[in-house]
Order: C-alpha cells, then sequence, then structure tokens
C-alpha cells in the first residue's frame, strides 16, 4: 500500500514537472536568446544552455525605439480601463442584482447577450465610430472599445447576490442608503473578487493586440503588444531584441500579478472565513 | 403607548401571511410574539421596522403614526437571527457604523460604543473582528449595534436560536436583564414557547398570521382563550380529550369521555346542550392518580427527581402526560387510574373555541 503511495507520488511529482518544463522552457528560452548577440541567435552554435550574456538587445532596444512611450502608453490605458471597468461593472452589477426598477430582467438579458458577441466581429465598426469621432490616434481611442466587459458585470453580481439579505436590511436599518450598502459593505465584502477581476481585467487590457493595432498608426501612440511588430521591420526579423521587448513587455504584469496574488487570497481568506 | 396595531395585514401577492392583526404594546414592555414556523412572526415584525410594506392597517410608535415611514426614520433597531454582523469591520466599527453614517462626533461615537460594550462585556473584543468570536459574542455585537442606537423600539428576530442549549439559556438571563437596565420597548419573536414564558411581560400569540390571544404569560397559560393556546403555551403540552355534555348544573358541567366509560366535572357557565361533542383539556399536573377516575397504561416514566413525567395510553389508543412530584415509585409499564379537579378541567368547542 504505502509503496503503491511512494509510487503514485513519484510519477505524480515526474509529471508536475514535466509540465512546469514545458510551461517554463519558451520563457527561458526567450531570455538566453534576448542575452544573445544577434549573429549568435541564428548560427549553428546557438544551443539550449545559455552561453553569452550580451546586454546588446536591451541597449538598443532602449535607445532606438519609443520604449518609453509604449510602456507609458500602455500602463497609462491598461490602468484606466481596469479601473473604469472595475467601478463601472460593480455599480452596474448592485443595480441589477439589488434594486428593484422596471427592466431589470431585460438590462441584465443584454449584458448575458453581449458577453456573447466576440469582440472582433465589432471592430470594423468600432473602427469607423472611433474614426468618425476623430479619436484614432489618441488614448481615448484605445480605451473606449475596451470598457465593455459584460463578464465582470455578471460576476460580480453572483457574488452580490450572495450577500445575505439580512446584512441590507442592517444596513438600510442603520440609515445607509445604496452609495453606503455599495462602498462600505458589498464591495468590502468582495475585495477579493475585485482584486481578481482587477488583475484579470489589467492583463487583458495590457496584452490586447487587434484593436489597439489598427487604433494606432503612429509609433509614439503604440502600447507595447504594438510596438513589438516595430521591431522587426526594415532589416528582418532581430531576434534578440524581438526577445528583449517581449520580456520587457511581460515584465511589469507579471510583476502586478505577483504582488495581487497574494492579497487575493488574503482577501479571499477574510471574506470566506466570517459566514460561520 | 409603545406599539400600536390597527388591523395590520399583509400579503405576498396572492398569498395571505398576516390577518387583521391589531395589538398594543405600552412603553417599555417586553413583547413576545410566539407561534409555531411560517405562523408570520417574522413578517408582522418586519413590518414593524419597515422592511416589509404593510398590505391593510396601520403602525404608530409612541403615538406617530410610521405606516408609510421609511425603516432608518422609524426609531426602531433590530437583531437578526444570523446577527448579520459586518464581517469585514472590527467589533468597534460594527457598532459604531449606524452613528457614523449620522456623522456623530468622534468622541461621542467612543463613549456610546464603550457604553454599550460595557452593558455587553465586550470591552475585550472591540479591535477584533466577527470571526474571531464565539457564538454568544456575536450575539452580543449584534445587541451592541442596536444599542448604541439609542432606538425606542428594539426588534429581535429569534436572536437565540443559532446558540446552543446552555449558552441560550445564559443569553436569555441577560436579555432579561439587558431590559431591565435600559427600560426601553422591546418586541421579541420566538417559536420557542419557554423562551416567551421566562423573558414576556405580555406574550402575542400567533397562528397562520391571526392574532389568536395576547396576554400576560401566566394568564395564557391558565386561561386560553382556544385550543391551540392551551396546546402551545406550557411544556409538556396540555392534554385533550374528546367527550360529551351529560349533565349542567350550577356552574358545573359533566362530560362523559369518550371511550373511557368515565365521567369528569368542569367548572363552567357555558351555555352548551346536554349531549353536545365537546373536548376537554387538563395540564399534565392537574392529572392526579385516584381511584375511579379513567385508566391508562404508563409507556414510559421519565424521572427527573423532583418532577416526574409519565407518558400514558388510555384505552381509546390516545397518548396523554402525566407530571408528579415528590413521588419516588416507578410507574414503568403500570396501569393508572387518573382524575382532575373539577376547577382544573378546561372545556374547548368542536371548533377549538374556549367554552367557559
Ligand atoms: N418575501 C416573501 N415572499 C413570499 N412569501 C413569504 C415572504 N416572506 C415570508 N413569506 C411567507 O410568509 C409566511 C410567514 O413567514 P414568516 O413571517 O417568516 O414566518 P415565521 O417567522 O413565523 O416562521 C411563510 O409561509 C412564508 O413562506
Ligand atoms: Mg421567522
Amino acid at each position: 500500500m504505502t509503496s503503491l503511495r511512494k509510487f503514485e507520488n513519484g510519477v505524480l511529482t515526474i509529471g508536475t514537472f514535466a509540465a512546469a518544463a514545458l510551461w517554463i522552457f519558451p520563457l527561458y528560452w526567450a531570455f538566453i536568446t534576448s542575452m544573445r548577440s544577434e549573429d549568435r541567435v541564428v548560427s549553428k552554435e546557438a544551443g539550449v544552455l545559455p552561453d553569452e550574456f550580451n546586454p546588446a538587445a536591451y541597449i538598443d532596444i532602449l535607445w532606438n525605439t519609443n520604449l518609453v512611450s509604449w510602456y507609458i502608453n500602455s500602463i497609462g490605458t491598461a490602468v484606466i480601463i481596469t479601473f473604469t471597468v472595475i467601478v463601472s461593472g460593480m455599480m452596474c452589477a448592485y443595480a441589477i442584482s439589488q434594486m428593484r426598477f422596471p427592466g431589470r430582467r431585460i438590462l441584465y438579458g443584454v449584458v448575458l447577450a453581449s458577453f456573447m458577441v466576440p469582440s472582433q466581429a465589432l471592430v470594423v465598426t468600432q473602427f469607423i465610430l472611433m474614426n468618425d469621432m476623430g479619436l484614432i490616434n489618441t488614448w481615448a481611442g484605445i480605451i473606449l472599445p475596451q470598457l465593455i466587459v459584460p463578464v465582470v458585470i455578471i460576476v460580480y453580481k453572483q457574488f452580490f447576490d450572495a450577500v445575505p439579505k439580512e446584512m441590507r436590511e442592517a444596513v438600510v436599518l442603520d440609515g445607509g442608503g445604496d452609495y453606503t450598502l455599495l462602498f462600505k459593505v458589498y464591495l468590502p465584502l468582495n475585495w477579493g473578487i475585485t482584486t481578481a477581476l482587477g488583475i484579470i481585467t489589467f492583463i487583458m487590457a495590457w496584452n490586447q493586440f487587434l484593436w489597439p493595432f489598427l487604433a494606432v498608426t503612429t509609433e509614439d501612440k503604440m502600447t507595447i503588444p504594438v510596438g513589438i511588430t516595430q521591431v522587426n521591420d526594415a532589416f528582418g526579423v532581430f531576434y534578440a531584441r524581438l526577445m528583449s521587448v517581449a520580456l520587457l513587455g511581460a515584465m511589469p504584469v507579471a510583476i502586478a500579478y505577483l504582488i495581487f496574488q497574494k492579497k487575493v487570497t488574503e482577501a479571499v481568506m477574510i471574506s470566506s472565513g466570517v459566514k460561520g | 403607548m409603545g406599539i400600536t396595531l390597527r388591523n395590520v395585514s399583509k400579503s405576498f401577492g396572492a398569498l395571505g401571511v398576516v390577518h387583521d392583526v391589531s395589538l398594543d404594546i405600552p412603553t417599555g414592555d417586553f413583547a413576545v410574539f410566539v407561534g409555531p414556523s411560517g405562523c408570520g412572526k417574522s413578517t408582522l415584525l418586519r413590518m414593524i421596522a419597515g422592511l416589509e410594506e404593510t398590505t391593510a392597517g396601520s403602525i404608530s410608535i409612541e403615538g406617530r403614526d410610521v405606516t408609510e415611514v421609511e425603516p432608518a426614520k422609524r426609531e426602531v433597531a433590530m437583531v437578526f437571527q444570523s446577527y448579520a454582523l459586518y464581517p469585514h469591520l472590527t467589533v468597534f466599527e460594527n457598532m459604531a457604523f449606524s452613528l457614523r453614517l449620522k456623522k456623530t462626533p468622534k468622541a461621542q461615537v467612543n463613549d456610546m460604543v464603550q457604553e454599550a460594550a460595557r452593558i455587553l462585556h465586550l470591552e475585550e473584543q472591540l479591535q477584533k473582528r466577527p470571526s474571531e468570536l464565539s457564538g454568544g459574542q456575536r450575539q452580543r455585537v449584534a445587541i451592541g449595534r442596536a444599542i448604541v442606537r439609542k432606538p425606542k423600539v428594539f426588534l429581535f428576530d429569534e436572536p437565540l436560536s443559532n446558540l446552543d442549549a446552555e449558552l441560550r439559556v445564559q443569553m436569555r438571563l441577560e436579555l432579561a436583564k439587558l431590559h431591565r437596565e435600559i427600560g426601553a420597548t422591546m418586541i421579541y419573536v420566538t417559536h420557542d414557547q419557554v423562551e416567551a414564558m421566562t423573558l414576556a411581560d405580555r406574550i402575542f400569540v400567533l397562528k397562520k398570521g391571526v392574532l389568536q390571544q395576547a396576554g400576560k404569560p401566566l394568564d395564557l397559560y391558565d386561561d386560553p382563550h382556544n385550543q391551540f393556546v392551551g396546546g402551545f403555551i406550557g411544556s409538556p403540552a396540555m392534554n385533550f380529550l374528546p367527550g360529551r355534555v351529560v349533565a349542567r348544573q350550577g356552574g358545573m358541567i359533566r362530560v362523559a369521555l369518550d371511550g373511557l366509560g368515565t365521567e369528569l366535572s368542569a367548572k363552567s357557565d357555558a351555555s352548551v346542550a346536554e349531549g353536545t361533542a365537546i373536548k376537554i383539556g387538563i395540564r399534565p399536573e392537574h392529572l392526579v392518580p385516584t381511584e375511579g377516575g379513567f385508566e391508562a397504561v404508563v409507556d414510559m416514566a421519565e424521572d427527573l427527581g423532583g418532577v416526574s413525567y409519565l407518558h400514558a395510553r388510555l384505552a381509546t389508543g390516545k397518548d396523554i402526560v402525566v407530571e408528579l412530584r415528590g413521588r419516588r415509585e416507578n410507574f414503568d409499564g403500570r396501569k393508572i387510574s387518573l382524575s382532575a379537579d373539577a376547577g382544573e378541567v378546561l372545556l374547548f368547542a368542536e371548533d377549538g373555541s374556549r367554552l367557559r
């Protein structure tokens, strides 16, 4: 029995390692590639092991591209999108979940329906609309079409529905209105899901490619994913430089995730440990 | 008058839940709404709080008609069965919540919360979160949240039902003390008639949304208006036996008990014709073993020391309970003959109403 257990554990460990290696390898490969000279990357000697620590690609990227602008554009738009999506989604979900008004069900039906439309299907109409509004090559043009995230409303609604009715009634008797209810009770009770939705929205906005690629044509208004396409322009593909931009572009998201991941776990524990 | 209800009714759509309830609760009274689960107690309480709209009738608090007044302006505080504490706030902030909403000055908030914490023995817990408290402490915080508001009326909806038996008895005593200390009008909802009897100045018995009887606990016990109240108040419950009127004279009614071949007398001036089918009600402590009564076989005797409960079966197959005090013999399996004093036998008509 115990030897079978050990065997099982062994197999599981090996399996996990294999999966982890599969996941980590592209990142590892991107990293060692970015640390090689462009010539070495395409030479036959370039093996699996790191053999060069050459920051030339990074230096070139920092000096010869608009990387700093791309960072600012990415961070700026992603932060604004995240904040707006979370706040408006939360308020909309609160209204649908907690307030009684005619058309509430229909409104929720519309939200659910829009959840089922793939955003790519709207890209052409959005482009024409933004162009007519003169918002091409502006932050507003990048941001506006990305503010519609029905899934945030749907998730928040489920969580707000689950808050006990008596909690709401206690606040009402204490003299609180809807703003008190939302910002002093419903939101703090759901910090966990708020943080999680915030991270997801931020990452989605950060990684967004298709729309910013269409909405921006001048290099200084590009976000990082769009900027990456500018690196290998006229002179063919520069693998080392491409990989270094990709890594630099991914870093802020990875860091943000690592910081907030702990917060998410904490928040989930706080909001779940009190029900009983 | 603390609270006055006049012809209050409530329906959820087509479903009538509270029917034409009128009652008065004097200022400072501890009133208890009692009745079986689903009888509309909570709904009635929530209507007084303003959490449910009143379908018909009117509700006044301290002489002010509040039927159309919003909950926060009724000056009532409610303690919920589930406590409904704010889990993300400390005990202090839970109690201070309503004061902060009213923009009460900080020093005053502090004083009021400390005062409530003192009354409820929560001084040590103020910086903890609800999840770090025991059930009894959470209950106290919920009460504290009500106290700091200094409401005209406290409303409690089965506040002790989530506690274990021992704690329930303790909190019951503390609630009684609290009422004496604060002196505010309180309404307490429970399905537990023992809680009702021990806490209430005045009990209101409800059944299917209809007020059955209102009065002091012992008045309800001694003089129930109908069979439901007689059976609901008191534990173990009153015994009911079917019978027929055989004679009526001089304030006495003689009743032949169906299928038992015996007759019992009851003190009553009720004008019932001979031969009318009625029910008699006798409390367990009023059944006494005597020669020449009706016979019963004891199924099981619960001997608790000072008191014994005999669970016995009559010849008709009906189960009854007899309460004996200071008897030491074991009655298990024995045949006993029972009777009751005419003054202790209550008469009820077939429809359950009391015949006095
Ligand atoms: N919001 C509601 N909608 C429909 N029916 C309700 C609602 N609240 C209570 N009821 C019904 O009203 C009746 C009385 O409920 P309640 O007052 O909670 O009873 P109690 O507190 O005496 O157990 C029950 O039959 C219950 O199903
Ligand atoms: Mg109830």
